[in-house]
């Protein structure tokens, strides 16, 4: 046994040593530091895939990386929320974690225009990732021409039901505006809540599905990506438009919709106090794996036949920050994450509702992922979801207006006006 | 003359503060001036500044401050905050000296009571609001129980409806400091010489002239730490309004801390976040002070 004698020159020297850690963890303001963790050791994933089945398959991914030799790595899982509200601090970190999940698009690209992340370029010319779509290489790249980022999965949104409910409730897909308001019709006489949201709890961010999809089948795709990138206006007459369509579906969306969040809702569904939900199929990791079989979609109703139809396609997969002191490591890393193997160990062990992105990769071949292959593949345009197109910063100020609308839809134009406002402060940035 | 000499280097010998003592006040402080002031002082700089926490702070003067002047959510944020004050503030010392007052007497199982009121400042608050968020949702037991005694009709969305949103963030919030403003009652009634009670009933005094002429101007030490507490943490109150309702629906229960992390965090306006950060800070130093010297005013 060791007995540590204090002395006051420890002491002193403990202080000394805590007022200094004080001093540097205190530079708060001082900017992107060009300092790089030290090399040596794992590599560092930090991943927001906090539900239990995401979580366990990323343990396998890591470990069927560990095993096959070579560089080693260790997985940090962090709630979603707070990973997202925490990645600028990630990243603007003199010791980052090495590689992180999170999205390509123009989330990515922000963080890619400050020289944060790690161009990877070199790794897309490997065979692993060769053979990807055109679409994807340009949803990886960076606006000065870098590919900053690896894709491993992307979902499909779309509106989803019980197989066995709908057969129950005699009633089947709608494909436009008028049917589907048809089926809401005969679901609420049926005394069902027809369209189930989950914009409570922690979740508001879920109503921002139903403005995507709105604006993307009345004003195009294009034009909503303009309009999050601030080159229209949230008071604009185009984006009444879509307030206007979503208030006559507004009588039929479940009166509890913004008290529960998605995963509540989730369990609405499944138990058939609601009839249908407009979500990605990361749902299904918080739902039942023996229901899934039951489980079945359509795409969102088309509005207006002249508008080509996009669908929402959200692609994850790993970003590196550009101080990582192990680039080598962090690069054989993510060339693993894109291959075969690690796509299908995730898509084995999460709730498989995901399609992976390497073409040879194997989804589980259920027919709701084949249909939803299908839609993504049949897609005119591919848009990536609300924070994505725009940025995590504007994400809040949708949420309110989205949420207001769900309950004073009469406010619209004061609504429209304060997002506008909102907006502009984070554009203004 | 040596006597004169001795009686100097006495003198001397009594203001010298030897090294050791010196080093335990110096140090703390140097700790604390690296730990405390020098974010703080580095705060109040953000709120100087435009910044989204990447890029290079952009200093912009008082902007932020003038922002703040047209800003609506900033406004009803505020107006929350001096309910919440009221409210949550008002209702903990009332009921806390209320409860306070009921258990101080050593009776058989009081330290059951005791406890039991005490039990909820142990846990978390954001568990507190876990498990009040289960109570509020539209199946859960509020409503289940408004079903049950036939008042169906009251039933709600507790959290998702603005009217509502604020007042059922209070409660949980309410229930957890009740306990802690009745332990610092507590104690001050046990304080409070029993010798003057006696006297009083032998002067006649009733139970309402024993509390109102003895017990209250008795209690004015403990007031002081009580309001402090409740100030304080009213105004830092944010973890149970965070995980029950964000602020939300569309700001109805924002409260100053809440806005200030979500522009903060939520939408990387740090800048601004900091301008509302050293408003809470003027707000909170400016109550207490001024409340401490009135105190301290009256005790002279």
């Amino acid at each position: 046994m060791i007995n540590s004698v204090p002395s006051r020159r420890r002491f002193l020297a403990g202080t000394g040593a805590v007022g200094a850690a004080a001093l540097m963890s205190g530079c708060v303001t001082s900017g992107p530091s060009t300092k790089t963790s030290s090399g040596g050791g794992p590599v560092t994933l930090q991943s927001n895939l906090s539900s239990p089945q995401a979580k366990k398959a990323m343990q396998d991914l890591v470990a069927g990386f560990n095993k096959r030799g070579g560089a080693k790595a260790t997985l940090n899982t962090v709630a979603s929320e707070t990973f997202r509200t925490q990645l600028p601090t990630y990243l603007t970190s003199s010791q980052p974690p090495d590689l992180l999940t999170w999205y390509p698009g123009s989330v990515a690209d922000s963080y890619a225009k400050k020289g944060l992340l790690l161009d990877v370029s070199d790794i897309w010319t490997k065979p692993e990732l060769s053979g990807y779509s055109e679409a994807l290489k340009k949803l990886c790249t960076s606006s000065d021409g870098k590919k900053v980022f690896v894709p491993a999965t992307y979902y499909w949104w779309g509106c989803f039901y019980r197989k066995s409910n709908f057969a129950k409730w005699g009633v089947q897909e709608p494909t436009t505006w008028d049917e589907f308001l048809d089926l809401c019709d005969k679901l609420k006489k049926k005394g069902v809540a027809p369209i189930g949201i989950g914009a409570g709890g922690n979740t508001a961010w879920v109503a921002s599905s139903w403005f995507d999809y709105l604006n993307i089948r009345i004003n195009g795709a294009q034009y909503h990506r303009d309009l999050l990138a601030g080159k229209h206006r949230f008071d604009d007459p185009e984006v009444h438009k879509v307030f206007d369509r979503w208030a006559e579906a507004l009588p039929y969306f479940d009166p509890n919709g913004t008290a529960l969040a998605f995963q509540d809702a989730t369990t609405s569904l499944l138990q058939g106090r609601t009839g249908m939900m407009l979500i990605g199929t990361f749902f299904a990791d918080s739902a039942p794996k023996d229901m899934l079989d039951d489980i079945d979609f359509f795409r969102f109703p088309v509005i207006d036949p002249k508008v080509p139809l996009a669908e929402e396609g959200p692609t994850d997969g790993y970003f590196a920050s550009a101080h990582t002191g192990r680039k080598d490591e962090v690069k054989e890393l993510m060339t693993y994450m894109a291959t075969v193997e690690a796509q299908e160990i995730y898509l084995k062990g999460s709730s498989g509702t995901a399609l992976p992105t390497n073409p040879e990769a194997k989804d589980t071949g259920t027919p709701l992922v084949k249909k939803g292959r299908a839609l993504i593949e049949g897609a005119a345009d591919v848009t990536q979801f609300f924070n994505r197109d725009s940025s995590d910063a504007l994400q809040p100020s949708a949420d309110t207006a989205l949420t207001r609308f769900l309950a004073k839809p009469k406010e619209i134009n004061s609504i429209l006006t304060t997002w506008q406002r909102d907006a502009q402060k984070i554009w203004g940035q | 003359m040596a006597v004169l000499t001795a009686a100097r280097r006495r003198r001397r010998g009594a203001t010298r503060v030897p090294p050791v003592v010196l080093a335990f006040v110096l140090v703390p402080l140097l700790a604390e001036a690296f730990w405390v002031f020098w974010p703080a002082v580095q705060g109040f700089y953000l709120s100087l500044t435009d910044w989204d926490g990447v890029s290079a702070p952009k200093f912009v003067g008082v902007g932020n401050y003038h922002e703040m002047f047209g800003d609506s959510v900033f406004r009803t944020a505020l107006l929350d905050t001096v309910l919440w004050l009221l409210l949550f503030g008002g209702l903990s010392a009332l009921l806390g000296l209320g409860a306070a007052l009921l258990l101080q007497q050593e009776r058989r199982g009081v330290g059951f009571y005791r406890a039991a009121l005490f039990l909820p400042v142990v846990f978390s608050l954001t568990a507190t609001a876990l498990v009040w968020q289960a109570m509020y949702q539209p199946d859960g037991l509020i409503n289940n129980t408004l079903d049950f005694f036939g008042l169906g009709s009251l039933r709600h969305a507790w959290l998702a409806d603005q009217d509502t949103a604020l007042y059922a963030v209070i409660v949980p919030a309410l229930w957890r400091q009740i306990g802690y403003v009745m332990v610092l009652y507590l104690a001050g009634l046990k304080g409070i010489d029993p010798v003057l009670y006696e006297a009083a009933k032998v002067d006649g005094a009733t139970r309402w002239q024993q509390f109102r002429h003895i017990t209250i101007p008795q209690l004015r030490g403990v007031n002081a730490v009580v309001l402090s507490v409740i100030v304080i943490d009213s105004l830092r109150s944010f973890d149970v309004v965070w995980a029950l309702t964000r602020g939300g629906p569309y700001h109805s229960s924002e409260l100053l801390s809440t806005y200030m992390y979500s522009t903060a965090f939520q939408s990387l306006r740090l800048g601004y976040g900091s301008a509302l950060a050293v408003v809470i800070f003027v707000l909170a130093f400016g109550v207490i002070v001024s409340y401490l010297v009135r105190a301290f005013r009256e005790a002279d």
